[in-house]
């Protein structure tokens, strides 16, 4: 079944094939093109480097008109990341766009690692570590980073 | 030597001033029609805001209903939606 979403979800696909961004990688679920598997590696010269955080991506029939849901499947530290593994970013709540796509939303992911908004914080202890206790912050961040080559 | 016109025939190709060959929201091709239509025709037109950036008119009515009257936007610049006229 073709619809303008999955129509629209098989175009960003291919284009993250043939112009995949640096550091972020994604793929439609065998059985279901609205259910995406994910991958971002912390960016180089951050706390997150080398560390290959794993994230599900969640569309409707509605997109690219609304947002999908992603988020952290792997575990994550880090200020706008709430427990669960939801991500507090305002393009993907009420500054999104229909004009972007997925390798967008994954970049924008991946650059949000490193520039938190302690503004809006999703996990309030490291919104405080963060800004009161770099070497702490740092220190819980490289347990997750390790953490995230475990669970393969 | 005098040259008489005698006969004129105009061709002449079209194509649509548009700043980008795809749609930004559904992404196909502005020489093709959006996702919800069948065949590039006249129901299907490219259409322009006032800050000059262009859509499927399908695709940028279905994003101003997904929205609150209040702030209907330009995906592209964000900037409130208003159609240019002519
Ligand atoms: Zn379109
Ligand atoms: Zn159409
Ligand atoms: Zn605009």
């Amino acid at each position: 079944m073709s619809t303008p979403a999955r129509r629209r979800l098989m175009r960003d696909f291919k284009k993250l094939q043939e112009d995949p961004p640096a550091g972020v990688s994604g793929a439609p679920t065998e059985d279901n093109i609205l259910i995406w598997n994910a991958v971002i590696f912390g960016p180089h010269d951050t706390p997150f480097e080398d560390g290959t955080f794993k994230l599900t991506i969640r569309f409707t029939e509605d997109y690219p008109n609304k947002p999908p849901a992603v988020r952290f499947v792997s575990k994550m530290f880090h200020p706008n990341v709430y427990a669960d593994g939801g991500i507090c970013l305002d393009i993907l709540q009420n500054r999104w766009s229909p004009t972007y796509d997925v390798s967008a939303i994954l970049t924008s992911i991946q650059s949000l690692l490193d520039e938190p908004n302690p503004n809006s914080p999703a996990n309030s202890l490291a919104a405080q570590l963060y800004q009161q206790n770099k070497r702490e912050y740092e220190k819980k961040v490289s347990a997750i980073v390790e953490e995230s080559w475990m669970n393969e | 030597m005098k040259v008489t016109i005698q006969k004129w025939i105009g061709v002449a190709s079209w194509k649509w001033q548009v700043n980008d060959d795809n749609c930004g929201i559904c992404r196909m091709p502005f020489d093709s029609c959006c996702p919800e239509c069948k065949l590039p025709g006249d129901d299907c037109t490219i259409v322009w805001g006032e800050c000059s950036h262009c859509f499927h008119v399908h695709c940028i009515l279905k994003w101003l209903q997904s929205q609150n009257y209040q702030d209907q936007t330009c995906p592209m610049c964000r900037q409130s939606w208003k159609f240019k006229t002519h």
